[in-house]
């Protein structure tokens, strides 16, 4: 995309780079949120705690991909999910507001925005369907295609919890694609 | 808030009662937490029978047990590690003692996040037993490979015991009675000894390690079935004369019989007190979070329910961990 000076200039000061180490939270349930996150390497989970305290993974953000509590952003709502980085990674973070009225400054904007948008619904709708219709195994094998070499950040139960099944499951859908 | 508190010692019935209190204040290094649940363990009932007045004496009435889950709701200015929100668990030390209330208030040192795999009743039952569990293995030079025998194999410390001996690639030896077998083999156990039917000092010769959780008979008996310059560790049994002298005790002696099959084996007696240690409960979260530890529940009461869950402690037949839950 095409930038005006002004347009990038802005863009710099709304935004700043962060180098973050395992384990970090960016987003923490409970807080107000401000921030977005783009993410440039490594790795990032978003997931919320359900009333007894067991954590279910709503996704994972690699490379390119764009991470907040969206729900808490729209509605101006505290967090209702915790955003943790689970190797060291790199983000450009954003002032989420900001961020999202800046494409009536510079409707140039508008167009990545939008598209970014359908992005997204268009992956979230895929998660849901393959959620109702798939099995766990075949759930599991889509989810390695679309984050290639994920296994090597994260643990067992963000994947299982991310798949909405048992530890044990996982171990046993591995156990069986490893026989194949 | 409301709190569970030992009003006096005596039976269980009458010792107890529930209190309102005031909220804990919190000094620099404390988080105040929520309690959402806590588990209760056999120290918390001898506290209650008054068993314990020599080595811990407590100003009554106390607000009784020392493991919780929850949520941290404030910290104290030198807290660094945890921030207002965080999911955690515990084994509060001695001062700060009263896990079954609304609130309690700990030192950041002796907290943990809790994993985040398990629930908030699963979480509460890990401090306490865990810590013994580990810290006693730890203490004993476990390794790969190492025999271990671990008493009560189903009960809250020696189902967790056996857990971590496996991760740690032991062999494992463990005693239960008849109905808890096939559980308790589940949990990895190499051999469960039924100790019904069978004479476990047959079964387990010459092990490493001895992990006295039962006392009496057993650690004297202990010394029949370790190796050669093995090791015994004790969580009940008579002290050991370090730890006396850690107490004041200073010319304790080891009871004779106990020295003397000690010196015979060339094995040592080592009698372990369990410690609050939040990076220890660090690790053990790993070692749950990737499934090497499971938590073993018996029942979870609600608060309200406190006193049958000492009750049911009292028979001694728990199977895991007993649990409170807060709401
Ligand atoms: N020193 C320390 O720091 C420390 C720390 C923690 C605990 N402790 C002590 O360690 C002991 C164990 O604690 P815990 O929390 O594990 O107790 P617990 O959960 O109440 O233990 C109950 C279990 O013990 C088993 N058991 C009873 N008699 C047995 C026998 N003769 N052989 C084999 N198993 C038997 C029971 O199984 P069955 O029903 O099948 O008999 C039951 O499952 C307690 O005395 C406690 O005070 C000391």
């Amino acid at each position: 995309m095409h930038l005006r000076p002004e347009a990038e200039e802005f863009l710099y000061s709304i935004s700043k780079e962060k180098t973050l180490h395992k384990g970090e939270v960016l987003i923490r349930q409970g807080q107000v949120v401000k921030k977005t996150f783009f993410v440039t390497a490594g790795c990032l989970r978003s997931y919320c705690i359900d009333k007894n305290g067991k954590e279910h993974t709503l996704l994972f953000a690699i490379k390119d991909w764009w991470i907040s509590d969206y729900i808490a952003i729209h509605t101006d709502e505290l967090a209702t999910l915790t955003v943790e980085c689970l190797s060291e990674s790199k983000v450009i973070e954003f002032n989420a507001k900001e961020l999202d009225g800046i494409h009536t400054r510079f409707p140039e904007f508008e167009s990545y925005q939008r598209h970014n948008l359908e992005r997204h619904v268009v992956s979230l709708h895929k998660r849901i369907l393959n959620q109702l219709q798939l099995s766990a195994a075949e759930r599991y094998d889509l989810f390695l295609k679309q984050y290639p070499d994920i296994e090597r950040h994260t643990r067992n139960y963000h994947i299982a919890s991310f798949l909405g099944i048992t530890q044990e499951s996982l171990s046993r859908i591995r156990a069986e694609k490893a026989k194949k | 808030m409301k709190a569970l508190q030992v009003i006096k010692y005596g039976d269980i019935k009458d010792a107890l009662a529930f209190n309102e209190v005031s909220l804990p204040t919190i000094e620099a290094n404390d988080v105040l937490i929520e309690v959402k649940a806590a588990a209760i363990n056999p120290i918390d009932k001898g506290i209650i029978l008054g068993n314990l007045q020599a080595l811990l004496p407590l100003p009554l009435p106390c607000t009784s047990a020392y493991d919780v889950s929850g949520i941290v709701v404030e910290k104290g200015n030198e807290v660094s590690h945890f921030e207002v929100g965080d999911m955690v668990y515990s084994r509060v030390p001695q001062e700060q003692m009263g896990t079954l209330a609304e609130f309690v208030a700990v030192t950041s040192v002796a907290v943990s996040k809790k994993p985040g795999n398990i629930s908030f009743e699963e979480a509460a039952g890990i401090p306490l037993a865990g810590l013994t569990a580990m810290q006693s293995l730890e203490a004993s030079g476990l390794k790969k490979n190492d025999r271990v025998l671990i008493h009560a194999g189903s009960g809250g410390v020696g189902s967790l015991a056996i857990q971590y001996a496996k991760a740690q690639g032991a062999y494992v030896y463990t005693t239960t009675s008849t109905s808890n077998l096939a559980w308790v083999k589940e949990l990895g156990a190499d051999r469960v000894i039924d100790y019904k039917t069978e004479d476990y000092k047959t079964i387990a010769k010459d092990v490493d390690i001895v992990f006295d959780t039962l006392g009496q008979n057993h650690s004297l008996e202990a010394f029949e079935v370790v190796k050669q310059g093995g090791i015994v560790t004790s969580v009940v049994g008579p002290l050991d004369e370090a730890t006396a002298k850690m107490f004041g005790m200073t010319d304790y002696k080891l009871p004779e019989e106990l020295a003397k099959a000690s010196r015979d084996k060339g094995a040592e007696y080592k009698f372990i007190f369990m410690h609050p240690n939040g990076s220890h409960l660090n690790e053990m979260k790993t070692m749950i979070e990737d499934e090497k530890i499971k938590p073993i529940i018996d029942k979870v009461y609600t608060f309200s329910e406190s006193i049958e869950a000492f009750t049911h402690l009292a028979s001694g037949r728990a199977k895991g961990k007993i649990i409170v839950k807060m709401c």
